[in-house]
Parts: C-alpha cells; sequence; structure tokens
C-alpha cells in the first residue's frame, strides 16, 4: 500500500529530519513507529501524508509516486487526501470550525458525498462526541477534541489512518477507550509513539528510527522489545543506579516518556 | 552592525526629503547586492496593507480639507518601503546573540524570545498542514477565514501562557531583585 525508497528530508537551516528510510506496509497492517524524541517520527508521517516532500528518495502509495507536483493534480490530490489522513499530535492545530458538527462534516463537503449528515452523526456516536455535536470544538476538553478529530478523519472512510502519538496529551482512562476503539478498526495504521506499554496495543510490527534519523530495525514488535541493545540504541531503554536499602545495583530499565 | 542599523532608523525618520530617501532606498539595495530585487518585493508585500490603509485615510481626511499633498503621500509610503527594506537586510547581516553579547541579560531575554518564537512558529506549521491534510479539495475563502481565526487565537493564548511560565522562570532565576 505503501513504500518508502532511501527517502531523506532536510529542513533548511534545521538540518536532516530523515536519513535514508526505506520500509512498505500492506493493506491491513498495524504499523509502529518507534523512536526517541527528535528522531523524525512525526516528520515521517507528514511525508506519508504528502505534506513534506522528501529531499530525495521516492514515497509511493498504491504505487503511485507522491510529490507536490502530483498532488497539484486535483483528481490525485482529492482522492489522496480522503483515503491517506493524518491525526496530529496537537488536536488544537486540526480544529478551526464553529462547531463540532461543522468539524465532523469539513472533509466530507468537500468529497460530496450524499450522506453527509448520516455519516457525521454515525462517527460522532462512534467517537462518543454525539452529544457534543452543537459545541464549539475549542472549549473542550483534550480527549474531546481528539475524539472529535478523529471522527472528523473517520467520516471521510480512509483506507491509511496516521496517528501521531495518539496518547501523548490523554488520560489513563480516555487511553484504555483508545486503545480498544483502534483495535476494533479495519484500516491500515501506522502509529508513532515511544510509550513502550502501550506499543503492543497499537501493532504487531514495528519501524524503529535511531537518533540519527535512520531505521535502526524493521520487524516484528515482539523481537524489539526483547533486544536490549537495541533498545538502548534507540535510546528507550536505559541503565541506572537503583538502591534498595543498603543495597545499591545498577539494572536495565524501559520508562515510559509521555 | 546593529548601532549602526540603530542610527541609520533614527536619521530616516528624521529626513523629510523624497529625494534623499529615494536615493538612501537605492544604497539599500545595492548593499543587499543580488538579493535587491527579492529583498524590494518582500519589503512591498509586507508594508502593502499598511500603506494602503494609511494612504486612504490620509487621502480621505485631506480631500474633506481641500489641501491634498502628494508629496507627503509619497514621503510616507517611501519612509515605510525604507524602514521595512533595511530591517530585512539587517535582519539577514546581524547576529542578535553576537551583537547583544556586550549584556548577559539581553542575551538571556533574547534566547527567552527566540526559543518562543521558533515554538510557536512549529506550532503555526501544524495548523497550516493540518489545514492542507484535512482538505481533499482546496479549501475556500470562509474556511481559510475560520482557521486563520482559530490559528491566530490558538498562538495569543499559547503566546500568553507562555509568557506567564516566561516570568516565573525569571523571578525564580531573581531577575527582577525581589
Amino acid at each position: 500500500m505503501i513504500s518508502l525508497q532511501g527517502v531523506s528530508v532536510r529542513y533548511g537551516s534545521e538540518g536532516e529530519a530523515l536519513r535514508e528510510v526505506s520500509f512498505a506496509a500492506d493493506p491491513g497492517e498495524r504499523l509502529l513507529l518507534l523512536g526517541a524524541n527528535g528522531s523524525g517520527k512525526s516528520t515521517l508521517l507528514k511525508v506519508l501524508n504528502g505534506l513534506v516532500a522528501p529531499t530525495v528518495g521516492v514515497y509511493r502509495y498504491r504505487g503511485e509516486p507522491i510529490t507536490p507536483a502530483r498532488l497539484r493534480d486535483r483528481t490525485l490530490a482529492r482522492r489522496f487526501r480522503s483515503e491517506v489522513v493524518l491525526l496530529f499530535q496537537n488536536p488544537d492545530a486540526m480544529l478551526f470550525n464553529p462547531t463540532v458538527y461543522e468539524e465532523i462534516a469539513f472533509g466530507l463537503r468537500r468529497t460530496g458525498v450524499k450522506d453527509l449528515d448520516a455519516r457525521v452523526r454515525r462517527w460522532a456516536a462512534s467517537l462518543r462526541v454525539d452529544h457534543l455535536l452543537g459545541r464549539a470544538p475549542f472549549r473542550l476538553s483534550g480527549g474531546e477534541k481528539q475524539r472529535v478529530c478523529l471522527a472528523a478523519l473517520l467520516a471521510l472512510e480512509p483506507e491509511l489512518l496516521l496517528l501521531d502519538e495518539p496518547a501523548a496529551s490523554l488520560d489513563p482512562r480516555t487511553t484504555g477507550w483508545l486503545v480498544d476503539f483502534l483495535a476494533d478498526l479495519r484500516v491500515t495504521t501506522v502509529v508513532t509513539t515511544h510509550n513502550l506499554s502501550l506499543a503492543p496495543e497499537l501493532g504487531e510490527r514495528a519501524v524503529v528510527l535511531s537518533q540519527d534519523h535512520r531505521v535502526l530495525y524493521d520487524g516484528p514488535l515482539g523481537r524489539f522489545l526483547a533486544d536490549q541493545e537495541l533498545l538502548l540504541a534507540a535510546n528507550l531503554a536505559h541503565a541506572h543506579r537503583h538502591r534498595h536499602g543498603d543495597l545499591e545495583h545498577r539494572h536495565f530499565h524501559v520508562h515510559d516518556w509521555d | 552592525m546593529l548601532g549602526l542599523y540603530l542610527s541609520a532608523v533614527v536619521a530616516i525618520t528624521m529626513v523629510h526629503d523624497l529625494g534623499a530617501l529615494a536615493a538612501t532606498l537605492a544604497g539599500v539595495l545595492a548593499l543587499a547586492g543580488r538579493e535587491a530585487l527579492r529583498l524590494l518585493r518582500r519589503a512591498l508585500l509586507t508594508v502593502a496593507l499598511f500603506n494602503g490603509v494609511v494612504t486612504a485615510t490620509y487621502l480621505a481626511l485631506a480631500a474633506v480639507d481641500g489641501r491634498v499633498s502628494w508629496y507627503y503621500v509619497g514621503l510616507i509610503n517611501l519612509r515605510v518601503v525604507l524602514l521595512t527594506t533595511l530591517t530585512f537586510l539587517a535582519a539577514a547581516r546581524i547576529d542578535p546573540f553576537r551583537a547583544l553579547a556586550f549584556s548577559p541579560t539581553l542575551t538571556y531575554l533574547l534566547s527567552l524570545a527566540s526559543s518562543q518564537a521558533l515554538a510557536l512558529r512549529r506550532t503555526f506549521e501544524d495548523f497550516r498542514l493540518a489545514l492542507r491534510s484535512r482538505s481533499p479539495t482546496p479549501p475556500g475563502l470562509r474556511d481559510r477565514y475560520r482557521h486563520s481565526a482559530a490559528a491566530a487565537s490558538y498562538l495569543i493564548q499559547k503566546a500568553l501562557a507562555d509568557a506567564g511560565e516566561t516570568a516565573y522562570t525569571l523571578r525564580s532565576r531573581g531577575f527582577f531583585d525581589d
């Protein structure tokens, strides 16, 4: 469904964000993008969403190269933007309509679907925001905003759902709900996280980015989580001293960084 | 370099001769070298709205009095264009951290301001990309207006909250001597 071949991204003064990244994903896969802060996970999602163009390399969606020039073709852009959607880490960046109803309807209006009202209400109910349809999005709590954004994206019935640290700003209860909700979705997902305890709930295969922005590992998540060397190399684990009464020792640790 | 720029700004605000301002603008553009046209275009685009409003207001008020001075219209417009062009040129040439290195306090304030500006720029970029990401077809004027208003409101609130935090850090580090 998607493939990247030797993709590098360089931001002018800020330097390289991705280096020679290559991987592919098939329809129905639940792929995890793991890496420490600043490793390039968010940039990679923006490449997959056609928002950031590779400086070098090729990104293909369903076999078609996705470039700024090709996305100027309105037919392709309309199909691509309906089929590939991105939940930004900060939901506030996505919300600008006067009501939750309008927020969910925004993308649908631009695709000209016939059953707009039914879809808005169906996805609002699925995401448990149907009681908020008349409210202003900016007045909602963080968890509610996240659910409204997801409803707006899923109402388009996309093929590929990209999620940037979806649990980063959620409380434990909402995080639990989100994990269950995503598990039931029948859509290809690519999720970034640096929360290793949550990772097994979000996907089966991991692509791990190193701090020099390269792919450090691509394979089953379980094998990565069991490999101490790799976890340390990815800066997703560390060793430090512990005191137990008079006894002090040093051992390996995996922490969640939210 | 910073001193030179500030002196030039003061001098330009005190000159009331159209020819002198035009000659100074030519000099500034000459200093910009190959970037001159791009610099002038950027300055003109930046001041277009401001100059348009000021000129229209002046002309409306002067027309009521029956005393329109085209020389004065040229003077205020050229002065704003010159100051903006000079500021863009100086901003590209001056390293503010080096310029303010003589004062640890000013350097500290500049660091805080720079980090805030960078964070706000990244947030704004996310707003811009999110609108593009969510739009299967290009958004209409009404959507763009709503989006700009939402982004501006969010950025102002974020800037205010960050400024509050910054004030705490300054106080905590003894900046206010209290």
